[in-house]
């Protein structure tokens, strides 16, 4: 079995240690003998079309803008995800491939409509700490943990999952009554968080979703490092 | 002439920091000058008056530069200069170091990157020296390129001289309204942290291992050229002397050339259960790597804690390529010693972890080198300190 990871514009998408995320999504598929090949995208390079895994970083306000721009202009990663790519994409990257976003100066602009999913700038000051949230999927372990550094509050169309519900932290924005503010999205194939760690470095389980989104069924894998990593985490932050 | 009021001030300070020394609680520099601000919030202007001030800011290399320029400032003028503590460099810790030789006209300061709007406009300081901005507790900072502005708006006067490594974009950008720069190039760069003009936001060429953007921002001409092989300690030397010339220090050329040389670097030797480990503080991607070209043990120790001026958010050890490790026995230790030690794992490096830097140590037989993150190298030096006033080693 083989799978081919595109991770893009490291220069602009990837100011908190996001090629973790690719590097754990390869070393846990080459533990199950699936061959990876890693395409990195430079900035006006063309984003090929037949990735299974696009991966998207977090980024300053200015870099964010000139990734989108360049996004939309090339068009693989709309075309890639219509042709059922598996997409994840941390904080920048998960606002730009919403619906609408502040550009740098704060001015609302259209984003990729990957995801209905629209973020909007507030005065509030930037969501910056330890972010601990339960996954709406099915996990063995459903706590997730992360660090969140943002600015503005996402708004998750009706039809869409967010990934999890907070337990800490603030992730997408306070949502009205039940005080349970939602993090991320999770439609399909298409993952997208606040949380920076980086998320599949410190979620193995996640890891792993965004894997067999891609290639079907895992083989059992115990990656005792990575296991105890993500439990000292959620002990710590949950205690 | 002092007003009363600083007076009674500065007394209660040093009695607070006599206090704090005496119960064994820190050496009370901070807690003196918090005392002091607390009293009177306006002593820092009544100290800094008629004084010759210089501030050292920037994200790596700071404390060293800070007291290699006061060295190099002191030789080159024949004066006493008064300096900061070691790594004290937000207000009450400027105050410390401003109440301890008021009478030395020259003053050589570290400042916290997010204080220096503050302190520029309550010292009024001659120059200040601008060393880079890269990416570090982002947790505080937000982005590399907020603090820039936030320099950029300050800077907007012409009673001070800005002297900047202009090779990085974010200070050349820091700098923009300013009425004086002195601009140093070393050239053939390229900054790990800006694919984009801080300016414009435009993506910037760094083809030609410079940048120029089609916006104006690089179009300056440099009054000062280095050597581009120089390391960072060493282009901060190059820095300092340019500080220590604007204030009138005589720095022969020829001795420009051995300081720069003999660039200092921040590596001290700590002594944990009998052995002495060389340690090099390491705190952001940048200084990482720096120090990982340094290591030349087949024993390691990696220290990572992720206290406020680590950094909260632990993201970036990913960031670091950790290749001069390969083949090395790593063991990390420190609190966030499975963040670090996973990193090392998925990278095809041998990692153990142990719980202390005491267990990390004696785990080994054979010299030992680490690399710690700042509180470490905090709680080693503390213990250092302790093992000294214990009459143990020196």
């Amino acid at each position: 079995m083989s799978l081919t990871i595109v991770r893009l514009y490291h220069d602009l998408l990837g100011t908190y240690g996001d090629q973790g995320n690719a590097e754990v999504l390869m070393y846990r598929a080459r533990a199950r003998d699936i061959q990876v090949d890693l395409i990195e995208v430079a900035p006006h390079e063309p984003v090929p079309r037949s990735g299974d895994i696009y991966l998207l970083g977090g980024g300053e306000d200015g870099p964010q803008t000139a990734a989108l721009e360049m996004l939309s202009k090339d068009g693989g990663l709309n075309t890639a995800v219509d042709n059922g790519a598996t997409v994840f994409a941390v904080c920048a990257g998960f606002q730009l491939i919403g619906s609408r976003l502040p550009n740098a100066s704060g001015i609302p602009i259209d984003g990729l409509g990957i995801v209905d999913a629209e973020t909007i700038y507030t005065r509030d000051p930037r969501s910056v700490g330890e972010l601990v949230i339960t996954y709406n999927g099915q996990l063995d372990e459903p706590v997730l943990t992360g660090f969140e550094n943002h600015q503005g509050l996402t708004i998750v169309g009706s039809g869409i999952q967010p990934l999890g519900t907070v337990l800490r932290g603030i992730g997408n924005g306070r949502d009205g009554a039940d005080c349970k503010s939602p993090e991320g999205v999770h439609h399909g194939r298409v993952f997208g968080t606040y949380m920076h760690g980086p998320a599949l470095v410190r979620n193995p389980q996640l890891a792993d979703e965004v894997l067999a989104s891609a290639v079907g069924q895992l083989t059992p894998f115990n990656d005792e490092f990575a296991e105890a990593l993500a439990a000292e985490r959620r002990h710590t932050l949950l205690k | 002439m002092r007003s009363p009021r600083l007076t009674i001030a500065s007394s209660a300070g040093n009695f607070a920091g006599w206090v704090s020394r005496f119960s064994g609680r820190g050496r009370g520099e901070t807690i003196r000058g918090r005392a002091l601000l607390a009293l009177y919030p306006r002593a820092l202007t009544e100290l800094a008056k008629d004084r010759d001030i210089i501030l050292v800011s920037g994200t790596n290399g700071k404390t060293t530069t800070t007291a290699n320029l006061a060295r190099i400032l002191a030789d080159g003028t024949d004066e006493l200069v008064t300096t900061s503590t070691f790594g004290a460099n937000m207000s009450a810790g400027i105050a410390a170091a401003l109440m301890e030789k008021p009478a030395h006209r020259l003053v050589v300061l570290e400042c916290d990157e997010l204080y220096l709007p503050e302190m520029y406009n309550a010292l009024a300081p001659k120059v200040i020296v601008l060393l880079n901005l890269s990416r570090d507790q982002l947790h505080r900072t937000g982005e590399v390129r907020k603090v820039a502005a936030l320099w950029r708006k300050t800077f907007t006067r012409d009673d001070v001289t800005l002297v900047i490594d202009r090779d990085d974009p974010f200070l050349e950008y820091a700098a923009g309204d300013a009425g004086h720069v002195l601009r140093v190039t070393f050239g053939g760069r390229r900054h790990p942290d800006a694919a984009t003009c801080p300016a414009c936001a435009d993506l910037l060429s760094w083809a030609t291992g410079d940048y120029e953007c089609p916006c104006g921002l690089g179009s300056q001409l440099a009054q000062v050229r280095g050597d581009h092989r120089l390391s960072g300690p060493a282009r901060n030397t190059v820095l300092a002397i340019e500080a220590a010339r604007l204030m009138g220090g005589v720095v022969p050329v020829e001795t420009a050339q051995e300081l720069t040389e003999q660039a200092p670097d921040r590596v001290s030797t700590y002594h944990v259960g009998g052995v002495a480990v060389e340690t090099r503080l390491a705190k952001n991607p940048e200084s990482w790597r720096v120090a990982l070209e340094s290591i030349t043990s087949t024993d390691v120790i990696l220290a990572v804690n992720a206290r406020g001026i680590d950094g909260l958010d632990t993201s970036w050890l990913w960031d670091v390529d950790y290749s001069p490790l390969l083949g090395k026995r790593v063991v990390c230790t420190g609190e966030r010693r499975l963040d670090a030690a996973y990193r090392l794992h998925v990278q095809g490096i041998n990692v153990e972890v142990a719980h202390t830097f005491a267990q990390a140590v004696s785990s080994s037989d054979k010299p030992v080198q680490a690399i710690a993150s700042y509180t470490a190298f905090q709680d080693l030096a503390a213990q250092e300190l302790g093992l000294r006033r214990a009459g143990g080693r020196q």
